[in-house]
């Protein structure tokens, strides 16, 4: 169990105060990655408006289409990344096909079995995830669907991109106040520790009615016991201290109260406090990995907000229309949210946004032709210095061995420590990158 | 490990006790007082002037310190070390030549005197004590065969746990090796959980799924799957019924007269319920028209018994086909219906067209009727019928369209009535289907959009629609229809199919077109689930449709109608389910709890797990089914599931072990698992200790497929193939046709064996002398074995493996491959597993500096058995090397992964002869089988006896054992050595029965 991070938070703003603070953390093994690397993604269903999603130039002087006008502050800190897709959702079907596998890039079964493979943020969840309260989030701001899309295919591969094993999905929490609880209540670990309470007094009750040589084989089930015991109550006094102490300092934990219990009814806020809970998980290092499904393929969330009449679905098949260049753009200023959020945290020399990646994405680019030929992908955030930022990438009309979305994962998981000798359909990594 | 191991002594664990000494014990002996007066004055002295100077200190030699016996008790406590320095002072092997100091013959006589006075003694004295069987957690193989027979599922919940450490005898469950640590402890809390998740409620009770059942879409492939099971398992073919009816009309002459419907449609595996319908429909009744004519005709045209039934099967199948292809004639056909605004697509429209299908199944479309003098049948103009609505409009529909003239629709004028009513009679009882499976998004070419299973046809949104009327009217027996009523309820119960298909509905505004609930914002009409559940809220959108289907077609009206009503009485009866079901669930929640504790629980346990869960729901506001869960995990973590602990009774005395503990030790012996509803009802009977009773339970025991556990678990271990998965010496590109495949296949060829022997009550010598084995066929293909017809995975009994060189434990290639290092054979290692495993040998381990041999056989310039020859030739090697490099050789017949091979990699040519310990000779296989025969067959009678005791109690061998071990060899030799023998010795033995008193301290 690594020492709870947030102990270290060195808000002063030297180097060498940070050095040291980060070596007590002792997350690091050099200064350049100090601070825990974060990752997040935010997905849309169906694609954007391809006329109005483009960028040109780099840094300050970058040209943002209509669509990625939400970005326009963070400039120097995205990458816009355009052409990269993935193979294995292409020519199966429509939809369901072209989705779940996103972060996979493993081919999908089809009909009554579902099966493909491990997400890349679950990959990083296990592997970076150990030490914090909760591996990962997974959110969503729309109810998944079940049963079977015409192309045969599940429709779980239209409601899930983050899959915890080759043939379940991770449950999807739509719920804020749910989420919430799991990050600060830390439910999972007061159930344990009262399950550990129970088995405890059994085994003290059992213990007086057996021999001497058996007690002592029962002692060591109680000793260990109360050694994971202890060990919990350990780290959630710790996490607790560490807190305590931020807010003593007079530093500004993003002030957060339990979002109301059920689920909001305005999408606008439902998928603002779920952006909030990533941040605010970010910042107090309860986690650090976080999927966002903002709207799922084959979404039917209505934007009466921006006087768009059609449901997001029936929206997509007139991909070039005004209404679904708003409705891209909505989606895409949560990202833009979210990023201006970590950046105006600081840590260490920068922000915690500079020590994070957080993507956008959609399984389209255009919805009208269910044309997912490449994909829209937006980063934001430095990964700690190794994700050279400020750039347009466009990867049109390369082999398609060199426009692979596994290959950028494994570029960023490798950031991340996290190496790899293959991903998906990817053995190589995006030499641009 | 070395090849050479230079110091091998031979250890008599068998012969702790020589044969027939036992009525030597009659004589009255020292007593401890005589013993410990010897042991202090001549055996002590004796001791540390000759031995301590080698065989104590830091690094005592061949492991063995005898500094640390200085009392009477520590010796008796470590007997089995001093069985051996006895054998060595009898035969003057020790102290050796090199030796400084040598006692005399009188010295060396007393303490081989004293020796063998205290070990009579000591047998007599504790002969039935059964020792100290420590408490113990269960280990990763019982905890994962526990899991399976308590949640019916092999969830293998400790597959990723570190490996668990074995005892002495090679066996990881006993106490002296099983321990917890923290870290195992938080594995044990992670797999409770990973338990728990695949936990599902049910309107009775609850029960575990094969994955976790947390999201909906785990939660409704369970329920689909469930049912498209029981439909698979129902496999209906017409053939089979005409066949099976054949069988019946000509009973007396295929030599069963008395055999009834049942019996006949048990042996075809049909049912007995449509053999009955179908039987009526042939023989008694009477038809002058239509298709039944057609089909009594091929049905008496079915040939009588006689040599070649190809025949019949032939016959059956045309009257199948015929049923098959008339039923397609004249199948019913529904087109798309609308009703004002609302759409032929929408969810009521569907499901009206669905309860069509489902419905007239066994009734056919009138409409195919050629009547003479009628004008001839129009199909439905598809043209005419576009338009009327958009992309699922009626033209989608396609009729059946039949030839003009076709023979079996042709009716004679003025016959029309005459006809139908034959049509009926027939379509009746030959449905055109007998359950739909899956169904495409409304679309009627079978052949199009497979895979949907139970799906309703709705256009990307979820939704099951249930079509099985034929079969649960023509088919089911009333405990089948019960049970398929109840996985249908159960999709609701579980999963809230109606629910969720009916809120995507309500909540898609796609499906409402101009949606005439809804508001200016967007969720304004989607509060939260449950009030849009609520009956006020379906009659709300269901006015809002009707107002929609204004001056629309009243059939569509009328649809509409009837989905709401269905919705609404659906979510009314689960709420109501549910609700009814809590009870249900806090009863299976403590019976759960006493099957995993393995014992009745008291008023106190009880009261303590109900309000465990109380407080989970009123103090941690927490949902039932939540709630539940959390109980299951605190039940699965539990010591009363997670250790094996034996209540003593208090004082010293060893008193009977409680028939409750006794189910448990004997299930965990057998089955490595818990005590079954037959075991645990005797241990409350309080019978189970008698004799009668617990043989007769454990030749039960055996017989179950459980008992393979006693195949992997004791056969893997003492045989030491438990682990071949991991294995890691092969050179697979040398030896390509080693596959994953293979290995298991090898793996599993012993445990089938073994599970024959012990299932069959065989006699154990074939391990050793049987010419069967078990093959399948990747391995029956690496041992150039023909089984044609076998499917991959299936496992063939070869009865005469002998004409491959196989059959009985020793060649297989489990072992073979097992002790051999890769790009060799080893006869040293191969040898040393026949003398240790099968012979009980004990080899110490070999001295710290050996000579190495060559890694690959090819590279060699002299065969390993030369090779071999030259090591034995240094008279220190050549004591202990005589002892088992015979016994690989005679495998040299055998390659590295147990191939076999007339040449080695080197391209010489094999020779597998061997001298066997004492000067026997032999050749191969054969060879060392004679000379087991006649001269090490008890060697390995003992050492089987020996290692099953330990495994049975779970605990090192003690004096105690040898009258037992004496007794169990005595009756195996009388009863044929059939398997059983052995375990019902130790069943009924006072070791088995019994347990020392809590406060009893001995060290023994």
């Amino acid at each position: 169990m690594a020492l709870p991070w947030l102990e270290s938070l060195p808000f002063a703003s030297t180097a060498s105060a940070a050095t040291a603070d980060a070596t007590a953390g002792g997350a690091a093994t050099g200064a350049a990655v100090a601070y825990p690397q974060r990752f997040a993604v935010t997905f849309m269903g169906c694609g954007v408006n391809p006329n109005h999603w483009w960028a040109r130039g780099a840094g300050a002087e970058m040209e943002l289409g209509r669509s990625l006008e939400p970005l326009t502050a963070l400039k120097g800190k995205i990458n816009v990344i355009n052409g990269l897709f993935n193979k294995s959702a292409t020519k199966q079907g429509i939809h369901p096909a072209q989705t779940g596998n996103l972060l996979t890039g493993v081919p999908f079964a089809k009909g009554a079995i579902i099966h493909s493979g491990i997400s890349m943020d679950q990959v990083i969840a296990n592997h970076v995830g150990q030490d914090t309260v909760q591996p990962s989030m997974v959110l969503a701001c729309e109810q998944p669907m079940t049963g079977y899309h015409e192309s045969n295919f599940s429709n779980a591969y239209s409601s899930h991109i983050s899959w915890q094993n080759a043939d379940s999905p991770v449950p999807n929490e739509m719920y804020p106040s749910l989420a919430f609880d799991s990050l600060f209540e830390n439910r999972g670990s007061l159930r344990n520790l009262s399950v550990l309470d129970r088995v405890k007094d059994r085994a003290s009750a059992l213990s007086r009615k057996i021999s001497a040589t058996d007690k002592v084989k029962l002692d060591e089930y109680l000793g260990s016991v109360r050694d994971v015991e202890k060990s919990i109550e350990r780290m959630r006094a710790d996490k607790d201290k560490a807190e305590e102490r931020a807010r003593g300092k007079s530093r500004p934990l993003i002030a957060m109260k339990r979002p109301d219990n059920g689920l909001p009814e305005d999408l606008r806020e439902h998928a603002r406090l779920m952006c909030d809970l990533i941040a605010l998980g970010f910042q107090t290092d309860k986690t650090r990995v976080a999927s966002l499904i903002l709207a799922r393929d084959l979404s039917s969330l209505y934007y009466p907000f921006l006087d768009v009449r059609d449901a997001h679905h029936s929206a997509s098949h007139n991909d070039t229309s005004d209404g679904y260049e708003k409705i891209a753009r909505f989606h895409l200023s949560q990202m833009a949210y979210l990023a201006e959020k970590l950046d105006a945290m600081p840590e260490g020399d920068g922000t915690v946004l500079d020590h994070s990646c957080v993507m956008f994405m959609s399984n389209m680019f255009s919805g009208t032709r269910h044309d997912n030929s490449k994909v829209p992908i937006i980063t934001a955030g430095g990964l700690s210095g190794t994700l050279r930022t400020g750039r347009v990438l466009d990867f049109t009309g390369k082999p398609d061995e060199e426009r692979r979305l596994c290959s950028l994962y494994l570029g960023l998981m490798d950031r991340m420590g996290v190496q790899l000798d293959h991903f998906g359909d990817a053995d190589t990594r995006l030499t641009e990158l | 490990m070395p090849d050479f191991t230079c110091v091998v002594r031979r250890v008599f664990l068998a012969a702790m006790f020589p044969f027939g000494g036992l009525t030597a014990l009659a004589a009255k002996g020292p007593t401890d007082a005589d013993l410990a007066r010897s042991f202090e004055k001549t055996v002590r002295p004796f001791i540390e002037s000759y031995c301590f100077s080698c065989h104590g200190g830091d690094k005592p030699e061949a492991e063995l310190d005898l500094t640390r016996f200085d009392t009477l008790p520590r010796v008796v406590a470590g007997f089995d070390r001093w069985d051996l320095a006895l054998e060595r002072l009898e035969a003057a092997e020790m102290p050796p030549d090199k030796a400084k100091k040598h006692p005399t013959d009188a010295q060396r006589a007393a303490v081989v005197s004293w020796l063998q006075d205290l070990r009579k003694h000591e047998i007599e004295k504790s002969a039935g004590d059964p020792g100290v069987v420590l408490a113990r957690r269960l280990s990763n193989a019982e905890y994962n065969y526990t899991i399976r027979d308590l949640t019916g599922v092999d969830l293998q919940p400790t597959k990723e746990f570190p490996q668990d450490p074995s005892n002495t005898a090679g066996f990881d469950n006993s106490g002296e090796s099983l321990s917890m640590s923290p870290a195992l402890l938080k594995k044990y809390l992670g797999a409770a959980r990973a338990v728990a998740d695949t936990m599902y409620l049910k309107p009775q009770g609850f029960a575990f799924a094969p994955y976790p059942m947390l999201v909906e879409t785990d939660r409704d492939k369970f329920c689909v799957q469930q049912i498209i099971d029981f439909y698979h398992r129902q496999d209906i073919d017409y053939a089979d019924y005409f066949q099976a009816a054949w069988r019946f009309k000509y009973r007396g002459a295929l030599g069963v007269p008395r055999a009834t419907f049942a019996d006949i449609a048990a042996a075809g595996k049909v049912s007995a319920r449509y053999l009955a319908t179908v039987w009526t429909m042939l023989e008694k009744t009477k038809e002058e028209v239509g298709p039944l004519v057609k089909l009594q005709t091929l049905w008496r045209a079915l040939p009588e018994p006689a040599a070649d039934s190809d025949d019949v099967r032939k016959g059956c199948e045309r009257m199948r086909d015929y049923v098959v292809q008339f039923r397609k004639k004249v199948e019913p056909r529904f087109l798309n219906i609308a009703a004002g605004g609302v759409a032929p697509g929408r969810q009521p429209m569907l499901i009206w067209k669905n309860v069509q299908y489902a419905t007239h199944r066994r009734t056919f479309d009138r409409g195919q009727l050629q009547v003479e003098g009628e004008p001839p049948p129009v199909p439905l103009d598809v043209a005419h019928e576009l338009g009327a609505a958009g992309e699922f409009g009626p033209g989608r529909t396609r009729p059946v369209i039949n030839a003009p003239g076709d023979p079996d629709l042709t009716v004679p004028a003025g016959q029309r009535a005459r006809y139908e009513e034959a049509f009926a009679k027939f379509c009746s009882v030959f449905p055109d289907m007998f359950y739909r499976q899956e169904r495409g998004r409304n679309y009627f070419d079978t052949g199009r959009d497979r895979g949907r299973y139970l799906s309703a046809g709705f256009h990307n949104v979820m939704g099951y629609f249930r079509d099985d009327q034929p079969l649960y009217e023509l088919i089911l027996d009333e405990k089948q229809q019960k049970e398929l009523d109840a996985m249908w309820i159960e999709m609701d119960f579980v999963a809230s199919t109606t629910a969720r298909m009916y809120l995507q509905f309500g909540s898609n505004r796609e499906a409402l077109g101009t949606a005439p609930v809804a508001g200016a914002e967007a969720k304004e009409d989607e509060p939260d689930d449950k009030s849009r559940t609520s009956e006020p809220m379906i009659r709300r959108l269901e006015a809002g449709f009707l107002a929609m289907a204004k001056g629309g077609d009243p059939v569509g009206v009328q649809a509409i109608r009837d989905y709401f009503d269905w919705v609404n009485a659906t979510l009314r009866r689960t709420e109501k389910a549910r609700l009814d079901a809590e009870p249900s669930h806090l009863k299976a929640l403590q019976d759960f709890a006493a099957r995993a504790y393995r014992h009745p629980l008291s008023r106190a346990e009880r009261n303590d797990l109900l309000g465990y869960y109380h407080a989970l729901r009123e103090r941690e506001g927490m949902d039932h089914e939540s709630a539940i869960r959390e109980c299951i995990v605190s039940v699965l973590m539990s010591p009363d599931l997670c250790y094996r602990i034996d209540l003593a009774a208090a004082g010293s005395r060893t008193r009977p072990l409680s028939d409750i503990d006794l189910a448990s030790r004997l299930s965990y012996f057998l089955w490595s698992s818990l005590p079954d509803a037959e075991l645990l009802a005797h241990a409350a009977a309080g019978d189970l200790h008698e004799t009668g009773v617990i043989a007769a339970q454990a030749r039960r025991m055996l017989k179950d497929p459980r008992a393979q556990a006693l195949a992997v678990e004791f056969g893997g271990n003492w045989l030491d193939f438990r682990r071949f998965e991991g294995i890691g010496t092969v050179d697979r590109a040398r030896f390509p046709e080693f596959t994953d495949d293979l290995r298991a296949a090898m793996f599993e060829e012993p445990v089938r064996f073994l599970q024959d022997v012990i299932q069959t009550n065989r006699s154990v010598l074939d391990c050793l002398y049987a010419n069967d084995t078990f093959v399948n066929p990747v391995l029956a293909k690496h041992y150039g074995m023909s089984v044609s017809g076998a499917k991959p995975g299936e496992w063939t009994h070869i009865m005469d493996a002998d004409r491959y060189a196989r059959g009985g434990l020793l060649p297989m290639a489990v072992f073979l491959t097992k002790n051999a290092p890769g790009l060799r054979t080893s006869p040293v290692k191969r040898g040393n597993w026949v003398v240790k495993n099968i012979l009980g040998e004990r080899i110490p381990p070999p001295p710290p500096v050996v000579p190495e041999l060559p890694k690959d056989e090819a590279k060699t310039d002299l065969p390993l058995r030369e090779m071999l020859a030259r090591h034995r030739a240094d008279a220190s090697c050549a004591a202990c090397h005589a002892r088992f490099d015979s016994m690989g050789l005679v495998f040299e017949g055998f390659g590295p992964v147990g191939e076999r091979r007339e040449n080695d990699l080197a391209g010489r040519a094999i020779d597998a002869h061997a001298q066997f310990p004492g000067g026997r000779e032999g050749v191969g296989l054969d060879g060392l089988r004679q000379y087991i025969r006649d001269a090490r067959q008890k060697d390995f009678v003992d050492n089987l006896c020996r290692k099953i005791l330990v495994y049975a109690l779970g605990r090192s061998p003690i004096v105690s054992d040898e009258t037992l071990v004496q007794e169990m060899r005595g009756k195996l030799a009388a009863n044929g050595y059939r398997f059983d023998t052995l375990v019902e010795s130790i069943v009924t033995s006072p070791q088995f029965l019994n347990k020392r008193g809590r406060d009893d301290l001995t060290q023994r």
